[in-house]
């Protein structure tokens, strides 16, 4: 099947809550990008309008002057942009050769426009989030 | 429509995009055009999300193509009178072998679809999802190529202006070098040639890719265009006004002593 392995996408939290059959619909939406060491991913206070979810390799992931822990293989970023059009908050950066899935803004807002399921799901997801940023 | 047709055969811009159709039009015109093949959206879409029936259809319509080959994207709303997507999308030059298409085409869409290209599409008022179409054509390996005006993008004057350097355009279109600048009026009489600073040459590398090479000091600030060969600029320019209409943005090559079209679009108020 084309698009992101769905063992992949079952380790990402914002599809947690997804059975497989939604899961499926998602991961043949997402389309495989790769990035060269060194290569500057996204940068912070662009706009954004793709999720990742990174398959192979490191990235570096700096907040202002603030290095932040690395991101590896299950981990994502960028979901927010999918929802609010808003700016990167942070530089990704490739530490290694980096294999990414990645989802735009154009595939993914006619899906959850389409399937009260997943928006409720998304909708769950997202508040878990917000309660766990909540608690920091 | 999932097709991909020779570029002689591109005539809807809204699937092709307006950098295919353009080339269509100029190739059944009889310009001078390097043989390719033209990508739909739909199809660059579902070679990009890895769709194997997509990525060997344009394999085998790409095969007949003398190589190595220069991929570039064709989106809908590129290129038009209100904006210019240059330096937004990926051109890649010299992709070796059609088994690399689709990576390059995958790159392509990314291209159209990158954080930067998404916030110029927002800033020009283009908030929709990008419909790309891709160009494959094969790359030439010129002695010198470059741009030309057919009405001086300046002042508007009645006359050619011409820039051009050693190898690829790419050194001309991405500024690495300064280039020789020609004005050449509409009867095809030179009214100014002025030497640039060309110190590099961009040319393609056996394996793909391009690379920069050092030009030979006594070729620096040597015209690299001579009367002749403004001449053949000067009669391209009065066809592609023939076939398109005035004030046109060309992309031009002469490889082994025979002129190409590369690019004609309209002139942007943004420019190159």
């Amino acid at each position: 099947m084309a698009g992101a392995p769905i063992e992949l996408l079952e380790q990402v939290p914002l599809f947690s809550e997804l059975d497989r059959g939604e899961l499926e619909q998602v991961a043949r939406l997402f389309k495989e990008r790769r990035f060269s060491r060194g290569e500057t991913v996204v940068m912070e206070g662009s706009g954004g309008a793709a999720f990742f979810v990174v398959a192979a390799g490191e990235a570096s992931v700096v907040v202002g002057d603030a290095q932040r822990p690395p991101l590896q293989a299950g981990d994502y970023f960028g979901e927010i942009a999918l929802i609010d059009e808003g700016r990167r908050s942070a530089t990704v950066t490739a530490a290694s050769d980096l294999l990414c899935y990645g989802l735009t803004f154009w595939e993914f807002r006619p899906l959850v426009e389409g399937s009260e399921v997943i928006a409720w799901k998304l909708l769950q997801s997202l508040a878990k989030k917000l309660r766990a940023a909540q608690a920091d | 429509m999932n097709e991909v047709l020779p570029l002689g055969e591109a005539r809807d811009p809204t699937v092709f995009g307006s950098k295919a159709v353009g080339l269509g039009e100029a190739t059944r015109a009889g310009l001078p055009v390097p043989p390719g093949i033209a990508l739909s959206g739909q199809i660059v879409e579902a070679v990009a999300s890895g769709e194997e029936e997509a990525v060997s259809t344009v394999v085998r319509l790409a095969e007949h193509l003398p190589l190595p080959l220069a991929v570039r994207s064709s989106a809908a709303d590129e290129d038009g009178a209100q904006a210019s997507f240059a330096g937004q999308h990926l051109t890649l030059l010299n992709v070796p072998s059609p088994s690399e298409l689709a990576s390059a085409v995958r790159d392509i869409w990314w291209s159209a679809n990158s954080d930067s290209a998404i916030t110029y599409r927002q800033r020009v008022g283009l908030f929709t999802r990008p419909s790309v179409g891709v160009v494959v054509q094969s790359l030439l390996n010129p002695d010198v190529a470059g741009v030309m005006f057919t009405q001086n993008p300046m002042n508007g004057a009645d006359e050619r202006v011409i820039e051009g350097s050693w190898g690829l355009g790419e050194a001309v279109v991405a500024g690495t070098v300064i280039p020789d600048h020609f004005r050449v009026d509409r009867e095809g009489r030179t009214l100014e040639r002025i030497p640039g600073l060309k110190q590099v040459a961009i040319r393609a590398l056996p394996g793909g890719g391009t690379v920069e090479e050092a030009v030979p000091a006594g070729d620096v600030e040597r015209l690299c265009l001579d009367d002749r060969q403004l001449n053949m600029l000067s009669e391209l320019a009065l066809r592609c006004e023939q076939v398109y209409g005035p004030a046109r943005d060309i992309e031009w090559a002469i490889a082994d002593g025979t002129l190409y079209l590369l690019q004609c679009r309209a002139v942007t108020r943004s420019g190159r």
